[in-house]
């Protein structure tokens, strides 16, 4: 497990880079969503991702473009949850 | 109050502003729009394409993520008897430039930043949603927010149910996707068929989930306009997206994609806490749903009402099967995969290789015959004369004999009627709902300069249907990295549902005994591992 320390921009931009952009690195503002950078089941494995890595669980509801519009989006809701 | 007989779309808009020109047509974000905005907005834009020189029988681009302009843009081509193009929001430069050139796009409505990224001079006029474009796409451009409020158009244009209503492209197998002409006839008894079974009302609060581009996506917008019901767009595909619209809209009928329901059911907590109790129905389209998906669908569903119906059909002819809500049972493997029977107005066929009917239980390829088989493919004689044929039951006696679709699937059916999903002859990848031509993605892998030969092909993943993968081998002289760099090449030139999950490397690929790349061979050496 990730420890809750560690950045979670990096951890997430380097999923992205392994799953999902073919190695090219994502600014962390970058729109994951509008820009079809990102399907929406690749999303839901994201998802897995952060609750393995995080120990936390991104509730239904939680899990919106909103949240998960781009990088900094993401890492906000990761950080909430693990503070 | 006598309604206007349904031969085009806007005929479809006519009578639901007769009905009520006050009510809500589309919901957009937080904005709601009458059925007297659309039929203003619609005539205003129709003049304005009109000025800039868009005739009967042209085709139109819409290259606008899904909204409130996009619905507009589909009606104003109709009024002035111009095709609408829906473009898929996903698709890259290469892809856009390529159906401009295909169905000879001149006038195209689009978002600003999409616009900026095609070529110079690829159009003539260029409705741009948002700031002006820079760059040189269009030889004009024209504000299509300042066009919608404009002068209406001073007269009808003479439009018939015979003239092309709308192209829409699929994947094609000779690397680029090619257009299914899609008659105003065709588009009007879809949404006949589709709102007679599904009883839509002008109550009905109807959620547009699928792109508009795919013709299952711009049936949720035909038969809502057909019924005089209220639209709501829904861009996000992201579960928790999904689970608010539903209740925030009090939604009563969805239909989608079985990846869609895979994110609903997510969802399930929050379903089982706080049900689902104003949708009437879901209906699902494009793929089987995972047998495990749709119990868990059921269990969640249809305890506070909601219907489950199952379709099955094709670009080509739109629907063609479906399964009632009490007869959804019958879609499970134990039952042998039933797509159930024909829709309204349509008779299916199961036609052997020797071109007779096929005996209950014998398998043959299913035949589409109805008036929603389209005009053919835009431009492909081969492609039109292959699925296009005609009826080959039809009496001697009718010498112009009517055509029908050859769907490409092997099927059966049973003594009671039904018929059952038996597997299909092409190579065709199902993946999120589309449906991809392998050749598609290896024209793509080709288009990096770096691959000397490719092949995709699909690979079973019950959470999106098939999973695409891809072995390829490099150019001489491809040094290290440059795996890498053909990746970054599909990401940046295509969508991304046609981006391989995979690609393996090989010295060569095995042929088959004609010399050609062995697809299967290949792709079942990976399955087995």
């Amino acid at each position: 497990m990730v420890s809750s320390n560690t950045d979670a921009r990096a951890a997430i931009r380097g999923w992205l880079q392994e799953n999902v952009t073919g190695g090219r690195d994502v600014p962390n503002d970058e729109p994951l969503i509008d820009n079809g950078v990102m399907t929406s089941l690749q999303t839901v494995e994201l998802v897995v991702f952060l609750e393995d890595s995080f120990g936390i669980v991104v509730e239904d509801e939680e899990f919106d473009e909103e949240n998960f519009g781009s990088v900094e989006a993401i890492a906000s809701l990761v950080e909430s949850k693990a503070a | 109050m006598s309604a206007r007989p349904e031969f085009t779309l806007h005929d479809l808009l006519y009578n639901s502003v007769a009905r009520d020109p006050e009510k809500t047509a589309v919901v957009d974000g937080d904005a709601h729009y009458t059925y007297e905005d659309l039929e203003r907005e619609s005539s205003a834009l129709g003049a304005a394409l009109v000025d800039s020189g868009v005739k009967r029988g042209d085709r139109v681009g819409v290259l606008v993520e899904k909204s409130w302009e996009a619905i507009v843009a589909m009606l104003a081509a109709s009024r002035i008897g111009a095709a609408y193009v829906n473009v898929n929001p996903l698709f890259k430069a290469p892809q856009v430039e390529y159906l401009a050139q295909d169905c000879d796009i001149r006038v195209m409505i689009g978002d600003s930043q999409k616009l900026e990224e095609l070529g110079p001079r690829t159009l003539q006029t260029a409705f741009h949603r948002g700031a002006k474009p820079e760059g040189q796409a269009a030889a004009s451009y024209v504000d299509v927010a300042e066009a919608m409020k404009g002068d209406p158009l001073t007269q009808d244009s003479k439009v018939s149910e015979s003239d092309l209503g709308t192209i829409l492209y699929t994947s094609g197998s000779t690397g680029m996707p090619k257009g299914v002409a899609t008659s105003q006839r065709n588009l009007v008894v879809g949404a006949q068929i589709v709102t007679t079974y599904l009883k839509n009302t002008p109550e009905d609060r109807i959620l547009s989930a699928l792109p508009l581009n795919f013709d299952a996506g711009m049936s949720q917008f035909t038969t809502s306009l057909r019924a005089g019901a209220t639209l709501y767009l829904l861009r996000s595909r992201l579960p928790g997206d999904l689970l608010k619209a539903l209740r925030r809209h009090e939604i009563t009928g969805v239909t989608g994609v079985p990846p869609l329901w895979a994110l609903l059911i997510r969802g399930s907590k929050s379903l089982r806490e706080n049900p689902l109790t104003h949708l009437r129905y879901l209906a699902n389209t494009g793929g089987r749903i995972p047998q495990a998906n749709l119990d868990e669908l059921r269990n969640l569903l249809e305890p506070s009402g909601t219907k489950i119906f199952l379709m099955y059909g094709l670009t080509e002819a739109f629907r063609s099967t479906y399964l009632a809500p009490d007869e959804v049972w019958r879609s499970s493997p134990e039952q042998g995969n039933c797509i159930g029977k024909a829709i309204p107005n349509t008779d299916i066929m199961v036609i052997t290789r020797e071109g007779k009917e096929a005996t209950p239980g014998e398998p043959g390829e299913l035949v589409h015959r109805g008036p929603t088989v389209a005009m053919g493919y835009w431009g492909n004689e081969k492609a039109t004369r292959r699925a296009y044929r005609p009826n080959p039951l039809a009496p001697p006696e009718l010498l112009d004999i009517e055509r029908v679709v050859y769907s490409g699937d092997t099927v059966k059916r049973d003594e009671e009627g039904y018929l059952y999903f038996l597997g299909r002859e092409d190579a065709m990848i199902k993946n999120q709902g589309y449906r991809l031509s392998p050749e598609e993605v290896e024209n793509l892998l080709l288009g990096s300069g770096l691959v000397h030969e490719a092949c995709a092909f699909g690979v079973e993943n019950p959470a999106v249907g098939q999973d695409v993968v891809a072995a390829i081998s490099l150019r001489n002289g491809a040094e290290e990295g440059a795996l890498d760099r053909v990746r970054e090449h599909v990401i940046k030139n295509g969508p991304p549902y046609m981006v391989p999950r995979e690609i393996l490397i090989r010295d060569e690929l095995p042929k088959t005994g004609s010399g050609k790349i062995d697809r299967k061979g290949i792709s079942s050496a990976y399955s087995n591992g």
